[in-house]
């Protein structure tokens, strides 16, 4: 029998004027570092590294349910809403979240649109951490697919996303992980795939606020996979050369998901971005 | 190709959880490899029927557009980035998709899986 150190709880907040009851799982001790999961998924991408004694003994892996996802209701009166994240929603979420915790300027690691609402507050709100970890982060990219197709009555968004999605595993992630990795998106639930993908595709306002981020005051590194078609090297490395100071790396065997998909060949790579955020 | 088909055939009739997801396609899907034409019948998620073209008169829901070199490389062992998927595919400018979409994305993980039976398992 293994009992596994992470544990979560609750913290309520106030988002857009309303209460977010949000569920977030925590592990080790240390430098606070706050986790973003990608768009249709939740914590539980992050399940490996909070798992992980080596790095959870010098760091306090916090990690939430973006509302909407995994173990965080929606808000009263979802059920007549369209779910459509916004950047001031979810920059919103996570200051709120900051506060609820009491986190003193923890670093900020986001995959996919949590990489790129990390880059946003690395531009708006530097001060209020210590560095950016930037995971299949780019400035802005358009759908290559109709987001549309993912909430409708005669199809499960959820299989459809996680099909799309598998598009940006690698083959060589562990087939278990993979599809530990597409459960969660078989999960999600109806529109929310859509409403996050709303917000990563056709909203390029990160794009005139890169030149903003201060490297000198808080780190900036991002991490892409050569698997990942839908944040390429290419537009990791475009977002990185307009940010002076950032640094990036590319992992040759890894995709959109890397915490989940493949943790122990991601690990490397984030405990180098961890040991830059000095 | 029509031996890696009926290879892949065999190995569809070979995996119940596929053929379970693939219950509700009934579907003639176009497989064009460079100037080759395969419609591939599907029949509750069953392949029954692989007639090579050239055709203009079998009508078909969607149609894969690829090259040889290219499929070639996506049954490969571990493909290279892009070549591992069929969306990927698409991305890096190597195939296309044309047809009723909507009906491919509702089928999407049968119909990846099914075009993946002929990948190498190692290297």
């Amino acid at each position: 029998m293994t009992i596994e150190p992470i544990t979560g709880r609750y913290v309520t907040v106030t988002v857009e004027d309303a209460p977010r009851r949000i569920y977030f799982e925590e592990a080790g001790r240390g430098r606070p570092v706050l986790c973003l999961h990608t768009a249709g998924a939740d914590t539980r991408q992050w399940r490996h590294l909070m798992n992980d004694a080596a790095i959870t003994a010098d760091y306090r892996l916090i990690a939430f349910d973006m509302p909407w996802h995994g173990k965080s209701l929606p808000p009263e009166g979802f059920e007549t809403q369209d779910y459509l994240l916004t950047t001031d929603a979810y920059i919103q979420t996570v200051l709120a979240v900051i506060d609820g915790l009491g986190l003193d300027r923890p670093i900020l690691a986001g995959c996919s649109m949590g990489g790129r609402i990390a880059l946003q507050l690395a531009a708006l709100h530097p001060d209020l951490f210590s560095g950016f970890i930037a995971i299949e982060a780019s400035d802005f990219q358009p759908a290559w697919y109709d987001i549309d197709w993912f909430h409708r009555p005669d199809g499960h968004g959820g299989e459809m996303g996680a099909a799309l999605v598998s598009t940006n595993i690698s083959p060589f992630a562990p087939e278990v992980e993979r599809w530990n990795t597409l459960w969660m998106f078989m999960q999600s639930g109806p529109g929310v795939f859509r409403g996050d993908l709303s917000f990563y595709t056709q909203d390029d306002s990160l794009i005139g606020r890169l030149a903003d981020i201060d490297t000198v005051k808080t780190p900036v590194h991002l991490i892409v996979g050569a698997y990942d078609l839908t944040c390429t090297p290419e537009d990791a490395k475009r977002t990185a050369d307009a940010i002076a100071g950032a640094t990036l790396a590319v992992m040759d065997k890894l995709g959109h998901f890397p915490m989940s998909e493949h943790p122990a060949g991601f690990r490397p790579y984030f405990v180098d971005a961890l040991a830059r955020m000095t | 190709m029509i031996s890696q088909l009926h290879q892949m055939q065999d190995r569809l009739e070979a995996a119940p959880h596929l053929l379970r997801i693939g219950r509700l396609f009934s579907e003639t899907v176009l497989l064009q490899v460079g100037a080759d034409e395969y419609y591939l019948t599907f029949e509750k998620g069953h392949l029954v029927q692989i007639a090579p073209g050239p055709s203009k008169k079998t009508p078909y829901r969607f149609a894969f557009h690829t090259d040889a070199d290219a499929l070639s490389q996506f049954w490969g062992f571990r493909p290279a980035p892009g070549f591992h998927d069929i969306f990927g595919m698409v991305k890096i400018g190597r195939a296309k998709i044309t047809g009723d979409i909507l009906s491919l994305v509702k089928n999407l993980r049968f119909f990846k899986s099914f075009m993946a039976l002929a990948r190498a398992q190692e290297a």
